[in-house]
């Protein structure tokens, strides 16, 4: 594609009301509406260990005139957090069913760790997850780092400078590993980023949250290939 | 006790057999590998489920000598491959960081 490249703004973990920890009101459609009335260009709906929001996402995103990325924040085996994004919502869902068949049997009881129910755009709820979302998969990062990028999605640690759940928390420091960028809540953070390119994200459990931090990057599109190669190019800005 | 001494009386399976067989002064019990960092003594042997090539890195820069891991964890290669390179013992057991912590403890505090 050719033409100029402009600069967007990207919110790429954002949790609906499928996260036990989210809120009942984060629903697909309000996070859509709301990441539009801000401004945002390119958003993510990122759920703890499942994508089952991500189709009614990609309709309301389409409703409301912003570009949708789909995917999940994972927790791997070492207990890290993981942003797990694709282009399309079919590879979400797969992925998804892999992390759901490697969560360990634990019944999600609502009235102590929260709902986690998916909707239709009406917000009318479909159904419910029966294993706690929230907890560890048996997968590693490598080992899910490895499927997200043979399904040719961006595979980027989370909140690395988090004392909990974070790639250094959990393993003292960042290992080195095909990330396509890591994500960071500070500025300065912490923690050695090495050379991945350094992305931040609001990592929104509530409609207020939205946008409170975001990513600029500078692209031709708006776009998940655009983003991508915002990324590959060094073309990112993290804005706290 | 010594390093060998968690497989010959404890029972713990080693894994990880190029070490140099010295005497165990501490432990510490974590999985956490940042909190392992800022606490864990030289010379100590490491009770944890996190098996991960950063737990033999974190016990080279703090002298941690020995590892067991717990809850028959999988052990990654790549992890394995540094250890060797360490020369950090790993040792790997079905039982629980509480249970192998209570055991350690029992013959370290004896001693």
């Amino acid at each position: 594609m050719s033409g100029r490249r402009s600069i967007y703004r990207a919110d790429l973990h954002l949790h609906s009301c499928l996260s036990p920890c989210g809120s009942l009101d984060s629903s697909p459609t309000r996070i859509a509406q709301r990441a539009a009335s801000l401004g945002l260009d390119l958003i993510a709906l990122t759920d703890h260990n499942s994508a089952l929001n991500c189709p009614t996402f990609a309709r309301a995103c389409h409703a409301h005139g912003i570009v949708p990325l789909f995917g999940l924040e994972a927790t791997s085996t070492e207990e890290v957090h993981c942003l797990c994004l694709f282009e399309g919502v079919e590879e979400s869902l797969e992925l998804g069913r892999l992390l759901y068949q490697h969560l360990p049997e634990i019944p999600n009881i609502p009235e102590i760790s929260g709902d986690q129910v998916f909707v239709d755009e009406g917000e009318t709820i479909i159904g419910s997850v029966e294993k706690q979302l929230t907890a560890a998969a048996s997968l590693s990062m490598d080992q899910i780092a490895a499927y997200v990028l043979d399904l040719n999605g961006l595979f980027i640690p989370a909140h690395i400078d988090r004392y909990v759940n974070s790639v250094s928390s959990q393993l003292g420091f960042l290992p080195e590993a095909p990330y396509s960028a890591v994500e960071v809540t500070k500025n300065p953070c912490p923690v050695d980023t090495r050379a991945y390119p350094v992305v931040t994200n609001s990592d929104a459990h509530y409609l207020h949250d939205i946008g409170i931090r975001f990513t600029s990057f500078e692209a031709r599109a708006a776009t998940f290939e655009g983003y991508a190669a915002a990324l590959r190019e060094g073309r990112v800005k993290p804005h706290f | 006790m010594i390093i060998s001494e968690l497989e010959t009386r404890l029972g713990y399976r080693c894994v990880q057999s190029a070490y140099n067989d010295a005497p165990l002064a501490a432990g510490y019990t974590s999985d956490l590998l940042s909190d392992v960092m800022a606490h864990a003594e030289e010379g100590s042997v490491l009770v944890t489920i996190q098996a991960h090539r950063n737990a033999i890195a974190v016990a080279s820069m703090t002298g941690i000598a020995a590892m067991v891991v717990c809850n028959s964890r999988p052990l990654p290669d790549d992890m394995m491959e540094a250890a060797r390179d360490e020369h950090i013992a790993v040792f790997l057991t079905d039982k629980n960081q509480f249970t192998v912590s209570g055991e350690i403890y029992g013959k370290i505090s004896t001693q």
